[in-house]
C-alpha cells in the first residue's frame, strides 16, 4: 500500500473537487439553507432579511388540516405501491429468470417504462384512464361494467395514481431483483430439488430467504422514492392535485406552498417534517432489518 | 479512466472562468448603472436610447396568439434600429409566475412580462415592479389624456394602483358562452339569455345520439375563479376591498353556487376535468354550450373545423349584468437600467397602439383595448365578417375586474378549491361556502397582517 503524502491527498482532493463542488452547491447548501429558512417567521425573501425566527411554520402545519390530508394522503399511496410493486416485480423478475422464450426481449419491455419521461408516460395514461374515450372503460365496458371517472372521480384519483406508479416503477425493481436472482448460487436449487422440494418449496425456503438483501434494499429505495412523489401527479391530473385535492402528497403541498402561495417558511418546515419522517422510517427498516435478512 | 478526470478538471475549469466573467461584467454594469441611479429621482423617465438595447419579454402566449404576438414584436424590431425586444415562451400562466418568483430572487428578472393585476399586486409589495406613471406623463412620449382615455376604462382602471400605473393592459378577455348550432337547432332551443333559460336549455340538450353522450353545458375546471361573476350577477357582493372582509357567503352566493352545482349533479352540466380546456369536448360535440374565455375563441376555431358549427354569446344575465374582465398585462420590473426601460415603454405603446390591439384581437379572439381600436371600420367590418368575436365587447356594461387587494391570489385559489369540493359532491353548498369564506378570510388577514 502506498503511504498518505501531501501531494497524493492533494492530487485526490483535487480529483474530487467537481464532484464535491456540485453535491454542495445543489445538495448541501440546499439543505442548511431550506432548515434556515423553515424557522423564519417574518422575513423579506428577496432581499433576505429575517424580521423574526421562530416556530410558526411547524406550528401552522400542525394545525392544517391540509397539511394532515397531504400526509394521509401520502401514506396510502406508499401503501398502496410498495407492497404490490415489491410482490409483482419478484414474481415477473423470478419469471424472467427462468428459462423462456423471448427473455431478452421481455427484460427491456419491462424496462422501458422506467427509462421513458414522466410527462409523456402520463399523456398516454390520461388517454388510458380517460371516461369516454379511454382503454381501461373500454374493456371494462366489454364486460357490462358501468365506465369509472378515473381522472376526476375524488374516489378514483388516488388508484389511478397508484397503478401509473407501480407500473413505472416495476421496471427498475425488475432489474434489481433479476441481479439478486442471478446471485443466488444454482447448487442450492439442485439441492433442493434432489431432495425432492417442490417448486413453491424451493421458492419460499431458498430463493425468498437468499434474496432478502435485495428485497431489503429495494424496500427502503421504493419507500423513499414513492413519498417524494410529485412528477405523476402533477403531469397525470394536468398540473393539479387530484380532483378536489384528492391526490394531494407532501411534496405537491410543499411544491405548492413554495411557488403558488410564496410561503417559503412553511414549505421549508414542511420538506422537514417529510425529512423527519422518512429518516424514521428508514431507521425503522434496518432495525428490522438487521434481524430478518439472512445474509 | 484519466482522461475522464482530465476532462473533468478542464470542465471545472472552464465553469470557474466562466463564473469569473459575469460576476466581473454584473460588477462593471452595477459600476455603469450607479450614476444613473442616482439621476433618475430628479429627471424623468429618459428616451430613444442612443445605443442598442436588448429587452426581453416574458410571456405564456402559444398556438396563434404567440404567432400574433411574435409578428407584433417583428414589426416593432424592425422600425426601432436601436431596440431589439425578446420574447422568451416561459409556458402556461402558473410557469410564468414561478419562473417570475425564481428570477426576482436571483436578481435575473427580464424588462418585461405579462402579469395578472393580484401578481403586480404582490410585485407592488416586494418592490419589484417600476412605477409606469412618469414614463405616461413625459411630455415627449408619454401619452396624452386623449389617448389614455381611449384605453378602455374597465382595463386602464384595473391598471392603476392609487393613481398610480404599473402595468398596461395588453390580452383582456372576458367569459362568453360558445354554443353548438347544429345541436341547438335540433333540439329546438333558442340560445339562452337568462338563468332559467340556461338551466332548461342545458337540460333539453343533455341527451344520447348514436351511442354518445351529449351534455347540455360546460364549465372550465377554474369555474371556482369566476365564482365573483355568478355571485355578481345574483346581486351579491363578494369582497369589501376596503374592508378586507369577504362577503361571498350570503343568500346571493348560495343561489350562484347552487345554480352551477344543481345542473353538476343533475348530469346537464360538467366540467373540462381531465379534458383540461372546454375547447376540446366542446369541438367534439360532446357539450353542447359551455361558457368560457373569448381567448379561447381561437382554439376553438382551429379545433371545430369540419366538427362542429358554433358561434358565441353574452353570458346569460342573472339578476344584474356582471361579466369579469380577465387576462393579463405588461408590466416592467425595476432592475432594469433606465435605458431597458425606456426602450420597453416604446414597445409597451407600439403593443397596445389602435393597429396593433386590432391586429391582436383579429388573430387571438382577445378583446381590443382602444375604443378608436373597437370602433375603426376595420374592427366593425371584422366583427360583422366573424360575429363570434363581436360579443365580449358587448358586456362592457356590468364589466369589472378581479379584486385586486394583497392576498387575492390565495383568496381566489382558497375559493377555487372549496367550489371543487361543492361540485365533486364532497361539501354542501352552505358548508363550501362557510369554508370558502373562512380559508378566504384567512387568506385576506394573512396577507394583510
Amino acid at each position: 500500500m502506498e503511504r498518505t503524502t501531501w501531494r497524493a491527498s492533494i492530487q485526490a482532493y483535487l480529483y474530487l473537487l467537481p464532484a464535491l463542488v456540485i453535491i454542495v452547491l445543489f445538495t448541501i447548501y440546499p439543505i442548511i439553507k431550506s432548515l434556515l429558512i423553515s424557522f423564519y417567521d417574518d422575513y423579506d425573501y428577496f432581499n433576505d432579511i429575517v424580521y423574526a425566527r421562530g416556530f410558526a411554520s411547524y406550528q401552522y402545519l400542525w394545525n392544517d388540516p391540509t397539511f394532515h390530508k397531504a400526509l394521509w394522503n401520502t401514506f396510502v399511496f406508499v401503501i398502496g405501491v410498495v407492497p404490490a410493486s415489491i410482490a409483482l416485480s419478484m414474481f415477473i423478475a423470478v419469471l424472467l429468470n427462468s428459462n423462456i422464450r423471448l427473455r431478452s426481449f421481455f427484460r427491456t419491455a419491462y424496462f422501458i417504462p422506467f427509462v421513458t419521461s414522466v410527462v409523456a408516460v402520463s399523456i398516454v395514461w390520461r388517454w388510458i384512464f380517460h371516461t369516454e374515450y379511454g382503454l381501461f372503460n373500454y374493456v371494462l365496458g366489454l364486460f357490462g361494467a358501468d365506465p369509472v371517472a378515473w381522472l376526476t372521480d375524488p374516489k378514483w384519483a388516488m388508484p389511478s395514481l397508484i397503478i401509473l406508479s407501480i407500473w413505472k416503477g416495476l421496471g427498475y425493481n425488475i432489474i434489481i431483483f433479476l441481479a439478486g436472482l442471478q446471485n443466488i448460487n444454482e447448487q442450492y436449487n439442485l439441492a433442493a430439488r434432489m431432495d425432492g422440494a417442490g417448486k413453491a418449496k424451493r421458492f419460499f425456503h431458498i430463493t425468498l430467504p437468499l434474496l432478502s438483501p435485495t428485497t431489503f434494499f429495494v424496500s427502503i429505495v421504493s419507500i423513499i422514492g414513492s413519498f417524494k412523489v410529485f412528477d405523476e401527479i402533477y403531469a397525470l391530473f394536468g398540473g393539479q392535485p387530484g380532483p378536489a385535492s384528492s391526490a394531494l402528497t407532501v411534496v405537491y403541498y410543499i411544491f405548492e406552498k413554495f411557488y403558488s402561495e410564496w410561503e417559503f417558511g412553511i414549505a421549508s418546515a414542511a420538506a422537514y417534517c417529510l425529512f423527519i419522517i422518512i429518516f424514521i422510517l428508514t431507521l425503522i427498516q434496518l432495525y428490522i432489518g438487521k434481524r430478518k435478512v439472512t445474509y | 479512466m484519466k482522461k475522464l478526470t482530465v476532462l473533468l478538471t478542464l470542465m471545472f475549469l472552464l465553469l470557474l472562468v466562466a463564473c469569473n466573467t459575469t460576476s466581473d461584467t454584473a460588477k462593471e454594469t452595477s459600476k455603469n448603472a450607479s450614476p444613473v441611479e442616482t439621476t433618475k429621482e430628479k429627471e424623468t423617465a429618459k428616451t430613444e436610447p442612443a445605443e442598442p438595447v436588448e429587452i426581453e419579454f416574458w410571456h405564456a402566449m402559444n398556438g396563434d396568439h404567440e404567432k400574433a404576438l411574435a409578428k407584433i414584436t417583428d414589426d416593432f424590431n424592425a422600425q426601432n434600429d436601436n431596440i431589439t425586444v425578446k420574447l422568451v415562451n416561459q409556458g402556461g400562466y402558473g410557469d410564468l409566475s414561478q419562473k417570475l418568483m425564481a428570477s426576482a430572487k436571483a436578481k435575473t428578472l427580464p424588462t418585461l412580462s405579462q402579469a395578472y393585476e393580484d401578481w403586480v399586486t404582490e410585485y407592488i409589495q416586494n418592490d419589484l415592479v417600476a412605477d409606469l406613471t412618469p414614463y405616461v406623463e413625459n411630455a415627449e412620449t408619454g401619452m396624452t389624456d386623449d389617448d389614455l382615455n381611449d384605453i378602455v376604462d374597465v382595463f386602464r382602471e384595473a391598471n392603476m394602483w392609487d393613481g398610480k400605473f404599473y402595468s398596461m393592459p395588453f390580452n383582456k378577455s372576458t367569459r362568453v358562452l360558445f354554443y353548438n348550432k347544429g345541436l341547438l337547432e335540433e333540439a329546438g332551443v333558442a340560445v339562452p339569455t337568462n338563468w332559467d333559460e340556461l338551466k332548461s336549455a342545458a337540460d333539453k340538450l343533455t341527451t344520447t345520439k348514436d351511442g354518445k353522450n351529449i351534455v347540455g353545458m360546460g364549465f372550465e375546471n377554474g369555474v371556482g375563479m369566476e365564482l365573483i361573476m355568478w355571485v355578481k350577477q345574483a346581486g351579491g357582493d363578494f369582497i369589501d376591498e376596503k374592508n378586507r372582509k369577504v362577503l361571498f357567503n350570503s343568500p346571493e352566493g348560495v343561489e350562484a353556487l347552487s345554480f352551477i352545482n344543481s345542473m353538476i349533479q343533475d348530469g346537464t352540466a360538467r366540467l373540462a376535468g381531465e379534458d383540461g380546456y372546454m375547447s376540446g369536448p366542446f369541438t367534439r360535440g360532446d357539450v353542447a354550450m359551455y361558457i368560457g374565455s373569448n381567448a379561447g375563441i381561437a382554439f376553438v376555431a382551429n379545433d371545430a373545423e369540419g366538427n362542429i358549427e358554433w358561434t358565441t354569446a353574452p353570458v346569460p344575465d342573472g339578476k344584474k349584468k356582471a361579466s369579469a374582465f380577465m387576462g393579463t398585462n405588461v408590466t416592467m420590473f425595476n432592475t432594469a437600467t433606465d435605458e431597458e426601460k425606456a426602450a420597453a415603454w416604446e414597445y409597451m405603446k407600439f403593443l397596445i397602439s389602435k393597429e396593433n390591439t386590432t391586429y391582436w384581437a383579429m388573430n387571438t379572439g382577445y378583446l381590443p383595448v382602444r375604443y378608436s381600436a373597437l370602433e375603426s371600420e376595420d374592427w366593425k367590418k371584422f366583427i360583422q365578417e366573424n360575429p363570434e368575436y363581436g360579443v365580449a365587447q358587448e358586456q362592457f356594461d356590468g364589466g369589472f375586474y378581479d379584486p385586486r387587494v394583497v392576498g387575492a391570489y390565495g383568496v381566489k385559489n382558497a375559493i377555487n378549491k372549496e367550489v371543487e369540493f361543492v361540485l365533486l359532491g364532497q361539501k354542501s353548498v352552505e358548508q363550501g361556502l362557510e369554508d370558502a369564506e373562512k380559508a378566504a378570510q384567512a387568506e385576506l388577514d394573512k396577507a394583510n397582517r
